[in-house]
């Protein structure tokens, strides 16, 4: 039984609607069209690109409709949702009946031959020929059922059964899918790792903002990039070291394409670069100066008071005629008051200054190199390779194989002859049948040239 | 080795130039089937000639060090693009013995290896992004799917072209009707295949299986008009022509994957260009 709600009802037209293919045709067509326009506007951009790029009117039409980050906003995982629903709805309302179709017992379909497609006329009686022929239809297609349909001795077999389950196969697949990328995106998470070369860290900036705790460290031992002769990059490579506890427990070496996974989580080579992390700078004080060191992100202790530390360094800055050079932003903290973020610029270079009690100046910006991780914990990832593995094996099932069924009607022909009659049926692939019924009959016309 | 491969892939572009106007021409002159046995006999000849330039030009890749499948940028991709359609298009003639279909067919490969003919050929070491087991494999189904696409255009414009007036149950545009289907469903499976193949490779190097690239997207974007295709068949009023208009629709977008992605949108295959 089909599990529908009564007919007619407007329950009924809706389970109807949903397990149309003409839904699955107009989602797929409208899942294509909104992923061209996300691949015509730029993704997660800030407000002001969209503003620069769409005028005032344009971003708010954009930032409406989430088109600035679109394929998670909430109409296109609509449509997603939509199509796996019709998936659901479409699969469960034929599945019934292709099981039925699928347990048919063959002793039904002796009396159901389709209209001949081939036939031929042979010397002797059907019960002469009925060996042969039921071997000729054992090694086409499979076993054979015999039966009577009045004079007519009729010979029954099929294969491939099985192959109308590939397409629900496809189907769920794509279920299976879908239920990976939710469980990665509920229970996984992913974030990024700047680390300096022999700097230690235990925990990740989050992609979408906040830190969490990795549960262990670890430690960027070397950073190496090696080049090809013609300049261009050959591996980039960090040399890692875990550590639990304090403890070392395993080394391993990322490079790209080369991942390296520790509980489950997954860390990339990424990206690479140059950090600065000490500045050494002239620190002015009421016209007195005196040369300090200034760790990155870390408050070092001022002569004469307070405290500093760098917050960010760019090597070189290019600001038109006005300043060429190092660039530093230094947080400063006075004895009393409140902190500050301060400028600071090449000692001895000419810029119109702001008066200030307090000002450093670039003598020297040390820099390491940093690896950039890319990190990830994806526990829905598996689920995905067992739906791509479900979905191409479905389609090679759902397109290459039928469920073919063959009958020879032996039937006398009067004057001690013998009319065999060739039909099938097929559910899909009509020519391939074609060609297989002809087989049979030359087969069966052969095997009598040969037997006289 | 490497010049000789580059001569060779000379050769054969004109050899597919010549064997499009030989099956041309048997098609259209009724009285001269031999013209289209040559373009048959040269079509062979140049796919085998095709096959030694691909494989020396990987050996020589190995004799100066680059180390690496000729499947890295967008010449040896347009090489291999061409060599999977003279290759699917043979195939298709061996089962049907329908000529014609190779005057719609390889200029298809023809225009590939021209493209292919205006770019640099010299042979470089890979980026670190590309060294991957899961390139060669990645680039082999996509390019044997495109091809299927490629080759279903080709039997959908030969339809629509030849189709004018004609009973849609002329037994010859049955026949196209289902080749067309067929080679559809060989493109869908690959280009599947193409996709699955590209995201664990993804998945590996850049730490997810998909992150909406252009590239990414536009792939889907052609699986999705091809899904939508297949299904069209169990809809009233969906064969013949129609599928045929179709057919050609997904092709345009597969070559935007291919070409215009990396032409007018930026992302991660920027290595392709």
């Amino acid at each position: 039984m089909k599990p529908t709600p009564k007919p007619g009802g407007a329950g009924q037209r809706f389970w109807d609607f949903f397990a149309s293919v003409k839904l699955s045709f107009v989602l797929l067509l409208s899942l294509a069209l909104a992923s061209v326009l996300g691949t015509l506007l730029p993704q997660k951009e800030h407000v002001s690109v969209y503003v620069q790029q769409f005028g005032e009117a344009g971003a708010r039409l954009i930032l409406g409709l989430r088109l600035d980050d679109m394929y998670h906003a909430p109409w296109f995982l609509l449509l997603l949702a939509l199509l796996a629903a019709n998936l659901v709805i479409c699969s469960l309302n034929r599945l019934p009946l292709t099981l039925k179709l699928m347990a048919k017992e063959p002793a039904e379909e002796i009396k159901r031959a389709r209209p001949a497609q081939a036939g031929l006329t042979l010397a002797g009686t059907p019960a002469d020929h009925l060996a042969r022929a039921e071997a000729a239809l054992r090694q086409a297609v499979g076993p054979v059922t015999q039966g009577q349909d009045g004079p007519t001795q009729v010979l029954y077999a099929e294969k491939g059964a099985w192959s109308r389950l590939g397409v629900y196969v496809v189907h769920l697949s794509v279920l299976v899918i879908m239920s990976g990328a939710v469980v990665g995106n509920l229970w996984g998470f992913a974030g990024f790792i700047n680390l300096n070369q022999g700097s230690t860290t235990d925990h990740l900036d989050l992609d979408n903002g906040g830190q969490i705790p990795l549960g262990f460290a670890l430690r960027l031992d070397q950073f190496t990039v090696e080049f090809h002769p013609d300049g261009m990059p050959k591996e980039y490579r960090s040399d890692i070291t875990f550590l639990e506890n304090g403890q070392e427990v395993d080394k391993v070496v990322l490079m790209v394409n080369h991942p390296a996974q520790r509980h489950g989580i997954d860390f990339y080579q990424a990206s690479y670069g140059q950090s600065v992390t000490r500045l050494r700078a002239n620190f002015i004080q009421d016209g007195q100066t005196q040369v300090v060191a200034l760790a990155h992100g870390q408050w070092t202790d001022l002569p004469g008071g307070g405290k500093a530390l760098l917050i960010e360094a760019r090597p070189e800055v290019n600001m038109g005629g006005m300043y060429q050079g190092p660039v530093a932003r230094v947080g400063y903290q006075p004895p009393q008051g409140e902190p500050m973020a301060l400028t600071a610029f090449q000692a001895g270079a000419k810029i119109p200054m702001r008066g200030g009690p307090v000002s450093f100046e670039i003598l020297e910006l040390e820099s390491t190199p940093y690896s950039g991780i890319q990190v990830k914990y994806d526990p829905g990832v598996w689920l995905i390779w067992v739906g791509c593995t479900l979905m191409v094996a479905g389609f090679v099932v759902a397109f290459y194989f039928a469920h073919r069924k063959v009958w020879l009607r032996l039937t006398p022909a009067g004057k001690g002859r013998c009319r065999i009659e060739i039909a099938g049926s097929t559910n899909k692939n009509r020519l391939g049948l074609t060609r297989l019924l002809e087989r049979l009959s030359a087969r069966l016309a052969a095997g009598v040239a040969q037997g006289e | 080795m490497e010049a000789l491969s580059n001569n060779l892939l000379v050769a054969v572009t004109f050899a597919y130039l010549l064997a499009s106007v030989g099956y041309l021409a048997g098609w259209v002159i009724k009285k001269a089937p031999v013209l289209g046995l040559a373009a048959s006999v040269l079509t062979w000849a140049a796919l085998i000639a095709h096959t030694a330039a691909i494989i020396l030009r990987w050996l020589a890749s190995y004799e100066i060090g680059a180390d690496h499948a000729p499947f890295s940028n967008l010449f040896e991709s347009l090489v291999f693009f061409g060599w999977t359609l003279a290759l699917l298009y043979l195939i298709i003639e061996l089962k049907t013995k329908l000529r014609p279909i190779g005057a719609f067919a390889m200029p298809l490969a023809f225009f590939a290896m021209l493209y292919a003919l205006k770019l640099d050929p010299a042979i470089k070491p890979l980026l670190p992004a590309l060294k991957s087991n899961w390139l060669i494999a990645h680039v082999i189904t996509c390019f044997l799917g495109y091809a299927g696409f490629g080759v279903s255009a080709a039997l959908s414009l030969m339809y629509l072209v030849t189709g004018k007036g004609q009973s849609p149950d002329d037994r010859r545009f049955l026949v196209l009707d289902e080749l067309i289907y067929q080679t559809v469903v060989v493109g869908f499976i690959l280009l599947t295949a193409g996709i699955v193949t590209g995201s664990i490779w993804a998945n590996s190097a850049w730490g997810t299986y998909w992150s909406w690239d252009p590239k990414e997207t536009w792939s889907l974007i052609t699986w999705l008009v091809y899904a939508a295709l297949l299904h069209s068949r169990y809809m009233r009023g969906w064969q013949g022509a129609r599928v045929a208009v179709f057919s050609l629709v997904g092709f345009v977008c597969v070559l935007f994957t291919y070409f215009g992605v990396n032409l007018l949108l930026s992302g991660l295959h920027s290595y392709a260009r």
